[in-house]
């Protein structure tokens, strides 16, 4: 689609009939400030957006000072495109009649269109329909930018969305994949249900189901604080940005912030690695035993001087003991050892008589009186008397000296710790070699922590170099400071909830197995296939719809990148980004400016600008691969930040690209000093263009009264 | 073979009531570990931490100091075979070692009659009693040692040598006296 002619006619500056007569390719209006290039712009954005209020604010001045009053006259903006060889006029205008000075009554403005096939016969048609079909307005959107302000689409939440709905395939699986998370939900259900009937797992199920639900609300809930930290991350992020802006050494800064980035992480390793648990070691290192060993050989005394003297009266009682035993043996001393006779026999009178007799009338000996015989029959004699006295016996002590032996345990305990005495010596050392390596860990920290003050200060010296005023830059010192602070915080948190996650991510995948298993057992195998089947469909959905998404913004990228290098030759670039970010409830895409995968934070205006027109061309390209057309293209000022030899050279780049570029810009004209004209500068001759044309108030005219204000325009 | 240790372990040590505050504000009855054991300003994890403490600091300054009559005796019914093992905390480490530790000090330091004991002629009840009684009293001496250290100044254990520091600086006074 081409714009073959514009027509303005009684709008603002516009006085009478005004036609712009383009050309397919590079058209250049060139025009001052105020002169008539913003108006015309704004004439095609009414012409295509505007709304039918305060219509009286676009009529001529100039037209309406001249008119009598009760006159009536249009005002009209139209444009006449060129599409596959067919003609089509859209026309916008209402009627303006004149009240009295200075003042008129409009009436509601209209939309006329015309088609014009090939044969020159037109017909009349609805025009704001016709505008739809020619030129669509998702595609307007992106073909008509006003300032460089406007050309970061991407700040709208929108954006993208409009995108992928206009380019991508990935809008056909949004459908699907709600549909499969649906089917997946309706089997889910159904299994459980089936699984419930199995009473036997009953309270297992539930528990199982209470977690899971509790796991998800625990995810949900960190997603939450995880998106609204990396939010705030980015906030920071653009803060810090913001106060770097007004720094004159942009490079130097960032060069002491990674360094006092680098040094913090060393001021946290080692501070990770002191270990301060000195109360938990007198415990757990047995550090509290290092004054023991007097104790131990203590009690090692001790216990060694009882166990001799246990030995000791052992050994006297069983001598006693042995002695006892000897007189006990004496008393039946007989010949040979032999088994004494019973006591009592023979009788008391019979050992009466024969000691009387001086015979042993047993073995019919003589037993003289003082002789070996006679004494033996006294002895036993007095034995049995003494026997048969009612006198206590002697107690026979057949109990041991010691009944119980606590000795065995107290010196194996002994022998044990005795062997264990090295290790009692070692803890003063290990604690001196402890305390030696903390001490060392903070001396390093120490020493870095001067470095850090040094950097930091360092940095407040640049940051001094600022733009600002002194009274502000003591604000903005102390927010950046803040600012660091917090970013790593909101570093630390981001890092805390990533793991979290993780585990809970752990946790619902191993509880979700569980719960399966008990659906293996307990639900029909029929609604388990279909379910996994469900899971399946699901699961391709979603990934197929992620995969286009991703395809189409490497596309994107990919086409962004061409034209940026083609834009910013021979000077440095970087690599325009765009990241996928997965929100609660939307995607968003985010764009960068990388430098070797690091997020160039300060890209100055006019590489921005080029970066943004970067993709504004590549969405018209994808624009021309899937409707088969080129769309024209509508820039308002777009490189006021390039200087006049960049902006030579873009419009010399853009000017190969295919589709139909208007283009609104200030360079190229010079006033001459003394004589007030202006002029188009010889450079300009240089700029390959397909047409250009030049606004410019016709003169006289008084600033200061809009009646004499009248654009005209030259082609050039 | 009878073991006096085995015997001894089974037995919940106690301590004076005047030392509650002590516990209370030393360390955490239902163990932390870490972080938690920091913010919570308690440098022992548990009361028998605590407990092992003030007894080793006694005896290392021969602070046998027996509960007096008047005063309430309290404990944390815990049984000294638990101490340290079995806690819900894998990071720390058993105290078997320091339980035989504390066994020895004990013999050492009490005049049980041994003979009398292994004889039957004193009863292993009254052997333990008495052990009981020489660990409650050095326990004691420990812990008045360490009440006056925080009455002294306040902000003493806010090192975290503090505790260490006091088991050190024992020897040295030691080798003087």
């Amino acid at each position: 689609m081409i714009i073959r002619k514009i027509q303005i006619e009684n709008y603002l500056c516009y006085y009478d009939t005004n036609t712009f007569e383009l050309s397919n390719g590079l058209n250049i209006i060139l025009g001052e400030n105020g002169e008539g290039k913003t108006k015309f712009y704004e004439a095609i954005d009414w012409l295509f957006n505007g709304e039918n209020r305060e219509l009286d604010m676009l009529v001529s001045a100039k037209k309406l000072n001249e008119a009598e009053i009760g006159e009536s006259f249009r005002v009209r903006v139209s444009m006449t495109v060129d599409q596959d060889g067919k003609k089509s006029i859209i026309t916008k205008s209402f009627l303006a009649m004149k009240e009295k000075a200075n003042h008129c009554y409009t009436s509601s403005f209209m939309i006329e269109g015309i088609e014009e096939n090939k044969i020159g016969e037109r017909i009349q048609v609805d025009g704001k329909t016709l505008l739809d079909n020619i030129f669509p307005f998702q595609i307007r959107k992106y073909s008509m930018f006003k300032g460089e302000a406007e050309l970061n689409i991407f700040e709208s939440e929108s954006a993208l969305t409009d995108l992928i709905n206009l380019f991508s395939d990935a809008k056909h699986y949004h459908k699907y994949s709600e549909k499969g998370a649906f089917l997946r939900e309706k089997a889910e259900k159904a299994v459980e249900e089936s699984s419930k009937l199995d009473k036997k797992n009953d309270s297992l199920y539930k528990r199982l189901e209470g977690e899971i639900f509790q796991l998800e609300r625990d995810k949900d809930s960190y997603k939450v604080h995880l998106n609204a930290t990396e939010e705030e991350i980015l906030k920071i992020e653009g803060y810090l940005q913001e106060a770097e802006r007004h720094v004159s050494n942009a490079d130097a800064l960032e060069i002491i912030n990674n360094r006092i980035k680098g040094i913090e992480e060393k001021i946290s390793f080692a501070t990770g690695r002191i270990d301060e648990n000195y109360t938990t070691s007198l415990f757990d290192d047995n550090w509290i035993l290092v004054n023991f060993e007097a104790f131990q050989r203590e009690y090692a005394d001790k216990v060694s001087a009882h166990s001799k003297k246990r030995r000791e009266l052992q050994s006297e009682y069983d001598k006693q003991k042995g002695i006892r035993e000897g007189e006990k043996k004496a008393k039946a001393e007989l010949l040979n050892n032999s088994v004494p006779l019973p006591i009592g026999v023979p009788s008391k009178s019979h050992m009466e008589e024969m000691l009387n007799d001086e015979i042993c009338k047993v073995c019919n000996r003589e037993a003289k009186k003082g002789s070996e015989a006679y004494d033996y029959m006294m002895k036993r004699l007095i034995t049995y008397l003494q026997s048969q006295s009612v006198k206590e016996s002697e107690p026979e002590n057949d109990n041991p000296l010691f009944k119980f032996d606590y000795t065995n345990r107290l010196e194996s305990l002994s022998y044990s710790h005795e062997d264990n005495l090295k290790n009692l010596r070692l803890i003063r050392t290990r604690i001196t070699d402890l305390f030696e390596f903390n001490d060392k860990r903070k001396r390093e920290i120490e020493e870095q922590n001067e470095k850090l003050e040094n950097e930091k200060s360092e940095r407040e010296k640049i940051l001094g170099k600022s733009s600002i005023g002194a009274e502000k830059l003591s604000d903005v010192l102390k927010n950046y400071n803040v600012w660091q602070k917090e970013i790593k915080n909101k570093n630390q948190d981001q890092n805390d909830y990533n793991s979290k996650l993780k585990n809970i991510e752990y946790d619902l995948k191993t509880k979700k197995e569980e719960k399966d298993n008990i659906d293996k057992n307990s639900a029909s195998s029929f609604l388990i296939k279909t379910r996994n089947i469900l899971r399946d469909i699901e699961t391709i959905f979603i990934d197929t719809k992620e995969n286009k998404f991703d395809e189409f913004i490497e596309k994107l990228q990919t086409k962004s990148n061409n034209f940026f290098k083609r834009i910013n030759i021979d000077s440095f670039t970087g690599t325009i980004v765009f990241t996928r970010r997965n929100k609660v409830n939307r995607t968003i895409v985010e764009v960068e400016l990388q430098e070797d995968g690091r997020k160039f934070y300060k890209p100055n205006q006019s590489l921005e600008t080029s970066m943004h027109i970067s993709i504004l061309f590549a969405i018209s390209e994808l624009a021309f691969e899937s409707k088969n057309q080129n769309f024209p293209m509508i820039f308002d000022a777009p490189t006021s930040s390039f200087g006049e030899n960049k902006t030579a050279q873009f419009l010399n780049l853009i000017f190969e690209t295919e589709n139909q570029k208007i283009l609104l810009i200030k360079d190229f004209l010079y006033t001459d000093r003394m004589t007030k004209i202006l002029s188009i500068k010889k450079e300009f001759e240089n700029v390959k263009r397909d047409k250009a044309f030049w606004v410019k108030l016709e003169r006289p005219f008084d600033p200061n009264n809009l009646k004499t204000i009248n654009s005209q325009v030259i082609a050039l | 073979m009878k073991s006096l240790f085995d015997k001894w372990k089974t037995r919940i040590p106690k301590y004076s009531e005047v030392h509650k505050d002590l516990f209370n504000s030393l360390s955490q009855k239902f163990g932390a570990e870490g972080e938690k054991k920091i913010n919570l300003g308690k440098h022992f994890s548990t009361n028998y931490e605590l407990y092992t403490y003030a007894f080793f600091l006694g005896i290392y300054n021969n602070e046998l100091a027996p509960i007096p009559d008047g005063e309430k005796k309290i404990d944390f019914s815990h049984h000294i075979q638990h101490w340290g093992s079995k806690t819900t905390i894998s990071t720390r480490k058993d105290f078997t070692n320091l339980q035989e530790n504390m066994f020895i000090a004990l013999l050492a330091k009490t005049q049980v009659d041994l003979i009398a004991l292994e004889k039957g002629e004193l009863s292993e009840d009254e052997a333990v009693k008495m052990l009981i009684k020489t660990m409650e009293s050095y326990t004691n001496g420990g812990l008045i040692l360490i009440k006056e250290k925080m009455e002294e100044n306040s902000n003493y254990f806010l090192q975290p040598t503090s505790f260490l520091d006091m088991i050190l600086e024992v020897k040295k006074e030691n080798k003087y006296n």
